[in-house]
């Protein structure tokens, strides 16, 4: 019998393939990588395996249990409809970036040892900023550069995280965690990538620039893996919880003052991800479970919106709500499937988003934290509140200059099956409930009161909206966010940098000059030490010292004037790590 | 035709207000939970607490579209 490997492996090695593919072999192959990778999900043992001693610890590949394997189903769907939703292009860098990131998501979901996780995390990021850079525009660019700091940052703490947790406790298992200095380091770094507020701001930032089909990819792996290794380390964790509550409120609130139609989804996913995040940090068995359910259901249902959000901007080259309008006449497919999208992350009944937002929401209740269910039924109002904002100003508000065609086939058969997806889990549920980490116990999301409740506050919203329509309609304006104190403090160093430490090293350097200069001619002539002061004197008139060495203190900073090969940067690196080693080695 | 079809959400939605009545919150913990048609006054209250906070945002943070430009 042939064993299960590990799935991360199919999608990193099946990107090797892709360069030497053409056509529709091609189009084939990219298919049929990510069907091979669900039945091999579907063949994966509970237990650990694919395990290799290295430096005396172990590194697992595939620890898998019902936690594991329900993350790892969803990314292998959603990777198969994402995939499929761009297979129209015929830029091999996204399909090789895209495979790389779902390979190192999934790697991360079945790691079981901190060192491969982290290993898996840093492709994850590296893979992922590829497909904002595809783009190729300076905003992308900019974004992306922005993007990879943070995640560089964040990879960084949950590095020394590891380190310390290693030292202190010998083990590099992936286990639950307890407070100490790794503690807090590893939350930072996890939760980095889950958009902990104030580190979340790469997330609007970048998403939104990505590509049209790339951005369907980041809205998916980057959060989810996030709340997935909470889930693991840090459930039942207060603080958590708090923040999952103040995400889901803070997300809807700067989504429903978006212009930008992909800058909104972006931020409600931080709005999402705190449901999740909140169900994790409850950590009674019925909020897990939510957290994850969400996890599953918010993958699809997101997605889908930024598939139509992509096709609109694909059709129309449109991205700004302002600019938009009347999109239902020439895009039905697309409007139809963006319905029911909003329908879902609204969390009305029959969608998938009811079952498990209403899950967290009864685990809030369970737990007996009120202030979080008043945070997570808030944030329920403005989520609905945005996506009524977004289906009317995209496809029913009224605009004659625009005319569209529907998206590609391909484009509409993924948000097809994706929004079938939505609605079939919605109404039936037990598919998913069958999956989920714990058994789920006691609680049933079509209850009169429940159904009801939705539908109740829904329509009051609703109304309320109709009545204050004019503080939501999308304007052209830039809204600050925390970014402001990042960049402005980013600014404020590369002053620092380029101004006061610049100018200090031009003038050591012209004083070294100077010192180099006199004591040359001394060795030439030491008699001459008498005629320096006059020489001197000459010279600071005429200012001639001034330029000794060809350096100037007046001269500005000029970056391009020490540029130097990247190659050299990773020289260093290597004949560093050498020293490194020689050192730990001999000694 | 878009009046009249706002004009009947509005009749629907309060008309969803008393029904609310004649249905019981299963798992009643909160004292809110015994509050029949809560979930109408989170609807309402809800919408204008997120329109205050929107309102409170622009009022410093709102810049123009080139800001960081």
């Amino acid at each position: 019998m042939i064993k299960a490997v590990p799935p991360a492996l199919i999608f990193i090695l099946g990107a090797m393939l892709i360069p030497l593919l053409k056509g529709k072999l091609k189009q084939v192959y990219i298919l049929v990588v990510p069907a091979v990778a669900f039945l091999d999900i579907l063949y994966l043992s509970p237990g650990t395996s694919w395990v290799y001693n290295f430096l005396g610890y172990d590194l697992i590949f595939c620890k898998v249990d019902r936690l594991s394997l329900v993350v790892g189903y969803i990314f292998v769907i959603i990777g198969f409809l994402a995939i499929l939703y761009c297979l129209h292009i015929k830029h091999d860098g996204q399909y090789i970036a895209a495979f790389l990131y779902v390979g190192s998501s999934l790697g991360v979901v079945f790691a079981g040892d901190y060192f491969s996780l982290f290993v898996f995390w840093e492709i994850m990021a590296v893979a992922s900023v590829f497909l904002i850079w595809f783009q190729k525009d300076k905003k992308s660019l900019n974004a992306g550069f922005r993007y990879i700091l943070m995640h560089i940052f964040g990879g960084c703490c949950l590095l020394a995280g590891i380190i310390i947790y290693t030292v202190s406790k010998g083990s590099i298992n992936v286990a639950l965690l307890e407070p100490s200095p790794a503690y807090w380091l590893i939350l930072i770094g996890f939760g980095l990538n889950t958009a902990f507020i104030p580190i979340h701001t790469w997330l609007p930032d970048a998403y939104p620039e990505g590509t049209i089909t790339g951005s369907v990819f980041l809205s998916v792996f980057t959060t989810k893996t996030g709340v997935y290794v909470l889930a693991r380390c840090f459930p039942g964790v207060e603080l958590v919880a708090y923040m999952g509550g103040i995400m889901a409120v803070y997300g809807v609130t700067f989504a429903l003052l978006q212009n930008d139609a992909r800058r909104l989804l972006a931020y409600h996913i931080i709005s999402q991800v705190g449901y999740m995040v909140a169900g994790v940090g409850m950590g009674t068995a019925q909020g897990i479970n939510g957290g994850i359910a969400h996890v599953f259901n918010n993958i699809l249902y997101k997605a889908l919106l930024f598939m139509c959000m992509g096709s609109v901007m694909y059709m129309t080259g449109r991205r700004k709500l302002s600019e938009m309008g009347g999109l239902a006449r020439f895009m039905p497919v697309t409007c139809i499937a963006c319905i029911i999208a909003a329908l879902s992350i609204s969390g009305a009944p029959g969608f998938n988003g009811f079952v498990s937002k209403g899950m967290v929401i009864a685990s809030a209740v369970e737990a007996h934290m009120p202030i979080l269910e008043l945070m997570l039924i808030l944030a329920s109002v403005g989520t609905f509140l945005s996506f009524v904002k977004l289906c009317y100003f995209c496809f029913f508000a009224k605009n004659y200059e625009i005319e569209s065609k529907e998206a590609p086939f391909n484009m509409q058969l993924a948000m097809g099956l994706t929004a079938f997806s939505c609605v079939f889990i919605g109404l039936y549920p037990k598919i998913l409930f069958d999956i989920l980490p714990y058994n789920v116990v006691g609680y049933h999301p079509f209850t009169p009161s429940h159904i009801f409740g939705v539908i109740q506050l829904f329509m009051l919203a609703g109304v309320a909206f109709i009545l204050a329509k004019a503080m939501v309609v999308p304007h052209k304006a830039t809204i600050l966010d925390f970014d402001y104190f990042y960049r402005m403090g980013g600014r404020g160093l590369l002053w620092v940098c380029s101004v006061p430490m610049s100018n200090f090293r031009t003038k050591s350097q012209v004083r070294l000059s100077r010192a180099v200069y006199i004591i040359a001619r001394l060795a030439r002539n030491p008699i001459s030490i008498l005629e320096i002061p006059t020489a001197y004197i000459y010279l600071r008139i005429t200012k001639g010292l001034r330029y000794v060495g060809g350096f100037s203190s007046g001269e500005t900073y000029d970056e391009n004037l020490y540029r130097r090969p990247i190659g050299v940067g990773v020289l260093l690196a290597i004949i560093l790590l050498f020293a490194f080693a020689l050192i730990y080695f001999i000694f | 035709m878009e009046k009249m079809l706002k004009r009947l959400f509005i009749i629907l939605a309060v008309l969803c207000i008393p029904v609310g009545f004649f249905i019981e919150h299963e798992h009643a913990i909160f004292f809110w939970h015994k509050i029949p048609s809560i979930e109408a006054i989170f609807g309402i209250l809800g919408t204008f607490l997120l329109i205050l906070a929107i309102g409170i945002l622009t009022s410093f943070a709102q810049k123009k579209e080139d800001f960081y430009d």
